[in-house]
Formats: structure tokens, C-alpha cells, sequence
């Protein structure tokens, strides 16, 4: 008899998922502790953006990036890089047909943005702002437009990370170097940078100016930074750490004596996405080791 | 008799390549009409027929015909301007970009895209999109009223002094430009850059139909000026003898064609070298008649833009390469050879 009960509920279990698997669009609220299944393909044009859709569980919906969707790595082979947002014409956008467009209001030039209205596909364009609060709210509306409202979970991990951030008694000052070809920019207030560097314990080093600044020697001798801060790429770009010592200036500042150098991956700074909290801890860590 | 059946016929040809250029140009994409040809998804929406998807219809008409007829009308302006300069001037060098145009042009748009944001939202929202355009239009005509209230005296327009204060004004707005590039941020840097560029990929139907309006009224007027502009050729003193009104030319030729480098720079960023190598081209093939090259630069210019950016939009797909790129890079060329061909004279 136990057999037979065994052997009904089974074949009930195995007819029941076949069941979902045949018709997806009906057990919408079923499968909804995963990611609800939907036919949507989306183009994301921002890489906090991109990595919020994938982190909801839709990554398999996103049909085409853009250059700075490098989070998660397995986009490349799914999705369709369109290079660079600024240059980005609708033609290439179109061609993998999609049917929602995400991006950031502030990325993305007017007349493509012309076009998209006027080529009828549905587009969001969000507001992105670099604090806690802001990624939030970004993450909250991504999953409204995605028609995904399990994203607590999300927001709660970044609330966890970020209580992971150790207090550091004597805040470093960290100096972000933006080193692209043969030119160095220096980050100021309202970046993404400056606003990762107080989460993670340490003072920005330069607050006398908003956004980026080319470097000179000067305004490094008088930021006097403890640490250098770049991008993982930038620092390989600039010749590494014996590079980034040798750049005007940096000689005469605390974290050219003391070799102070850190690097992170780009996409993890700038993204405020989800991994907000975890670029704030791993900050936060390299940040304590060399302050010791 | 004989010439004029003579420039019917090149017409008639120039007009057939432009033809076949364009149809390529329709049928060149990344976009994929479910394996279908562009010229069939045309030929439905031509027929209306309703199996065509919005989509389909959208980049056929809205995205690559439009693209391809603002690449036929600026082309074409961009190329009898610079004709009709270079007789007026008898100089092969002379094109907008010489006489200050197109910095005048370029460092209103430069204000707009790095300072707008101070002040786009005074204008009302239809304006705002447009207001880049609508900056480097203004731009090029004050660029014109200030050299030729310069180089103006007595009545008289001294043509070496135009073309110096063309010179000084192009000095004055790259500086500009280049400090406003300074104080830029990236995205601004970006924009600004592709639009020193060149690109035809915002095309809009209503933007070709002010460009067609521009193109119709100054095409009228210079159109017929072919037999003066060979007249300068004899110098100014034995055109005035032949009957034509020197003045009053220069006058015409140049505020007709600031208006149309200005709405040519307007919609579609700085696009050099085209008014440059279609006239000399021309030139080399045709002898310096502008009775015939005048008309045939018209079909000629937009049948190298329209190559141009064909190519631009296919070989880096699926991005693609701005448009000045190109024009240059033939350009260049070109330019060089005009040097070593008058370095004797210089």
C-alpha cells in the first residue's frame, strides 16, 4: 500500500512538472520564488542596471549589453556587446529585437533617445544616484520594469555587507587615479568613487572640485593622499605599481613613501548595483590592511 | 549645344550610380528582416500591405531611407558649396571650413553640449532636443557676418582678406573649443567628439525636410551662376567688364552657402573634406567650367557621402565608425595632391 502511495504521488510530481514546463505563462505565481518567467528580451545599457536584471534571476532575458555590462562574465556569451552608450546608433539595438530597453537617464545621448521613443519598444530610463539609498531605489525600480517584485532580498544583502565594513580609526585619505591611455584623471565630490571610498571608512581625497580633473603634480602633493586607488585595469595600463609611484608627484605624498597602492575591478567601483555592499567590504579590507 | 547634351548625359549617368548606390546602401545592415530582402519589406510597405512588422517598416523607412536621403541632400550641399566657393575665390582650397563656417559652427555646438545644461531649460522641450543643432546653425551664420564685415570695405569684398579672416576665426574657436574641452566631463567629451566627427544617424524625416527646403531654394539661385563663376575666373575687373555684378555674386554665394553648411553642420556634425574633393575631382575631369561642374558636384557630392556612410554604418558592426573618419581619410589624399600640384605657384 505504501508502495502504491509512493508510486501515486510520483507520477503526480513528475505530471505536475511537466505540467510547468509546458505551460510557463500559467504558473506564473507558482515558480515566483524563483524568477517568474517571462518573454522578455532586454537590452540593458548600464552596468549597475545590468547587473540588478541578472541578480533578479532574469540574466537569460537580457538579449544585448553595453560596454560597461561586464558583471556577470557569462553575459558575454549570451548577450550582444553594443559598444559604448555615447556612440551607440538604433539600428544594431533593433536587430535583436527586443522588447524592453533599460538604461541610466544620464548615459544615454538625446537623439538615440529620440529613436528609441519613436521605434515604439518599451524603454526605462532610471535615475542612478551614488549612495546607499539611491542603489535601492535603482534596484526597486529595475524589478517594477522587469515585473519582478521579489528584490528585498537584494537590498537586505547589501544592508548585511555593509554592516561587514570595519570602522578604521584614523580615516585614510584615497586618492582615486582614473588612468586611461596616456591620460590620468583624479575623481572629486559626486562620484562614484568618492562616495564607495566614505562607505568603505576612508575620506576622498580631493573635495575641492565635482567629477574628474586631469591629475597634476600640485593637486597630488596637496591632496597628500595615504592611498592611491585605481582600477585594476587602469593600474595594469599605467605600468603597475612601480608606475602609478613614478607618476608626478606621487613621490612626494604619504602613499608614495609608503608604497600604498590599491586596485579594484572597474565595473565592481562604479556599478552601484547590487554588489554595492560587497565592493564597499572589499574596499573596506584593503583599506585596513594598509592603513596597519 | 553639343556641351549641354554633353552634361545632360554625365548627369543622366552620376544620377543612375547614385540610384544603384542607394538601393545597396537600403539593403546594408545588422538588422535581420527575418530572411527577407529590404527591397521586398519596401515593396510591401509601398503596396500597404499589413504583413509588414512595426519594427521591419521602422527600420526600412524611418531608420536607412531616411538615413539615406539626408545622406544625398548634406552631400550634396556640402559639395556645391565648396564649388561655388572655389570659383568665387579661385582658390581650390577654399570650402567652408576655410572661411571659419565650420568652427563658427563647431564652437556654438561645443557651448551648447558642455554649457547646456545651464540654460536648456529655458528653451521649450520640442526646442531642447534640437538645440545643438539650432546653435552650430547660428554659429556658422555669425561666423560668415563677422568675416565678411571684416574682410568688407567701401562696398567691396577683398577676397585674401576673407580667407585670412576665415583663418583668425577658425584659430579663435578651436581655443575656445579646446578649453571648453578642458572643463568637459566624460559624457560631454564623448558627445562632443563623435560630433566633431560626423554622423548622419540621427536622420529624421523631419530633418530631411528642412534640409530639402535649404537645398531647393539655394540650389535655385546658385544653380545658374555657372557662366559668372567662369567669368571670376578672368579676374574680378574683367568679370565686371563682362556684364556680371562681382558684388552682388559674392554676396549671394557666400550667405547662400553659409545657410547650407550651417544646416548641414546643424544636423549632422562637422563633415569635412566632402566640399573639398568633389569641385577638385570635377576639376580634373571636366577643366574648371563651372557651367558643368556646378550641376554635377550637386549629384557627385551626395553619391560620396552617401558611400561613405554606408561604409561607415557596415564595417564595424555592430557599432559604427563616424563618418568624418572617412571623408578624411579620402579626403587627405586629395588635399596633399592639390599641394604638390600648386607648389610651384605658392
Amino acid at each position: 500500500m505504501k508502495k502504491l502511495i509512493l508510486a501515486v504521488s510520483v507520477l503526480a510530481a513528475v505530471s505536475s512538472c511537466k505540467k510547468e514546463t509546458s505551460k510557463p505563462t500559467e504558473n506564473k505565481a507558482e515558480v515566483s520564488s524563483e524568477a517568474p518567467k517571462t518573454n522578455n528580451k532586454i537590452v540593458t545599457l548600464n552596468g549597475g542596471i545590468t547587473e540588478i536584471v541578472s541578480a533578479l534571476g532574469h540574466d537569460s532575458e537580457i538579449v544585448a549589453t553595453d560596454v560597461t555590462s561586464t558583471y556577470p562574465e557569462s553575459l558575454k556569451a549570451t548577450a550582444k556587446d553594443l559598444g559604448h552608450v555615447r556612440s551607440m546608433t538604433i539600428e544594431p539595438i533593433m536587430a535583436v529585437s527586443p522588447t524592453l530597453i533599460l538604461a541610466s537617464d544620464k548615459d544615454i545621448n538625446p537623439d538615440l533617445v529620440g529613436k528609441i521613443k519613436a521605434s515604439g519598444i518599451k524603454t526605462e530610463l532610471f535615475k542612478q544616484e551614488f549612495t546607499v539609498g539611491g542603489t535601492k531605489k535603482l534596484i526597486a525600480d529595475v524589478a517594477k520594469a522587469i515585473g519582478n517584485t521579489d528584490y528585498q532580498k537584494l537590498n537586505d544583502k547589501i544592508d548585511a555587507d555593509l554592516k561587514q565594513v570595519q570602522p578604521i580609526a584614523k580615516k585614510p585619505k584615497v586618492l582615486f587615479i582614473y588612468a586611461r591611455g596616456n591620460m590620468m584623471m583624479v575623481s572629486g565630490k559626486n562620484t562614484p568613487m568618492a562616495a564607495l571610498i566614505n562607505l568603505a571608512g576612508g575620506e576622498n581625497a580631493i573635495n575641492d572640485f565635482e567629477d574628474f580633473k586631469p591629475l597634476t603634480p600640485e593637486a597630488v602633493v596637496k591632496a597628500n593622499p595615504d592611498v592611491l586607488f585605481f582600477f585594476t585595469s587602469g593600474l595594469q595600463g599605467s605600468g603597475g605599481n612601480e608606475g602609478a609611484l613614478k607618476m608626478p608627484g606621487v613621490s612626494q605624498t604619504n602613499a608614495g613613501k609608503n608604497k600604498k597602492i590599491i586596485a579594484m575591478d572597474g565595473g565592481l567601483v562604479s556599478g552601484f548595483g547590487p554588489r554595492l555592499g560587497e565592493a564597499a567590504v572589499a574596499l573596506n579590507k584593503l583599506l585596513v590592511e594598509n592603513t596597519k | 549645344m553639343r556641351t549641354q547634351s554633353k552634361l545632360y548625359f554625365y548627369i543622366a549617368l552620376s544620377a543612375i550610380l547614385l540610384f544603384i548606390i542607394a538601393v545597396w546602401s537600403l539593403n546594408t545592415g545588422v538588422y535581420d528582416f527575418g530572411g527577407r530582402s529590404a527591397f521586398e519589406v519596401l515593396g510591401k510597405l509601398i503596396r500597404e500591405d499589413s504583413g509588414v512588422s512595426v519594427s521591419d517598416k521602422y527600420i526600412v523607412w524611418d531608420v536607412r531611407a531616411s538615413r539615406i536621403i539626408m545622406a544625398i541632400l548634406i552631400g550634396s550641399m556640402l559639395s556645391v558649396s565648396g564649388t561655388s566657393l572655389q570659383g568665387l575665390f579661385k582658390n581650390p582650397l577654399a570650402t567652408g571650413d576655410l572661411i571659419g563656417l565650420t568652427s563658427g559652427a563647431t564652437l556654438m555646438a561645443a557651448i551648447t553640449i558642455v554649457l547646456g545644461r545651464h540654460f536648456r531649460e529655458f528653451f521649450p522641450e520640442a526646442v531642447q532636443f534640437s538645440l545643438v543643432g539650432i546653435a552650430a546653425f547660428i554659429g556658422s551664420l555669425l561666423a560668415m557676418l563677422l568675416v565678411y564685415r571684416i574682410s568688407t570695405s567701401g562696398g567691396k569684398t577683398n577676397v585674401v582678406m576673407m580667407l585670412l579672416t576665415g583663418v583668425a576665426i577658425s584659430a579663435i574657436g578651436f581655443s575656445i573649443v579646446g578649453f571648453l574641452i578642458y572643463i568637459s566631463k566624460d559624457d560631454q567629451l564623448r558627445d562632443l567628439t563623435f560630433w566633431n566627427m560626423g554622423s548622419l544617424a540621427a536622420a529624421t524625416w523631419t530633418k530631411n525636410a528642412i534640409l530639402a527646403v535649404v537645398l531647393v531654394f539655394s540650389f535655385s539661385i546658385l544653380m545658374p551662376k555657372g557662366k559668372a563663376l567662369n567669368a571670376m575666373m578672368l579676374g574680378e575687373k574683367d568679370a565686371q567688364h563682362l556684364g556680371i555684378n562681382v558684388e552682388k555674386l559674392k554676396k549671394e554665394v557666400i550667405i547662400i552657402t553659409a545657410l547650407m553648411v550651417g544646416s548641414c553642420v546643424a544636423f549632422s556634425g562637422t563633415i569635412g573634406f566632402v566640399g573639398l574633393i568633389v569641385p577638385y575631382i570635377l576639376r580634373l575631369l571636366f577643366k574648371s567650367n563651372y557651367a558643368f561642374i556646378l550641376p554635377l558636384s550637386a549629384i557627385c557630392g551626395s553619391i560620396l557621402l552617401l558611400t561613405a556612410d554606408t561604409f561607415s554604418r557596415s564595417i564595424v558592426e555592430p557599432s559604427e565608425l563616424p563618418i568624418g573618419i572617412l571623408t578624411a581619410m579620402m579626403g587627405a589624399p586629395i588635399f596633399i595632391a592639390i599641394l604638390i600640384k600648386f607648389k610651384k605657384s605658392m
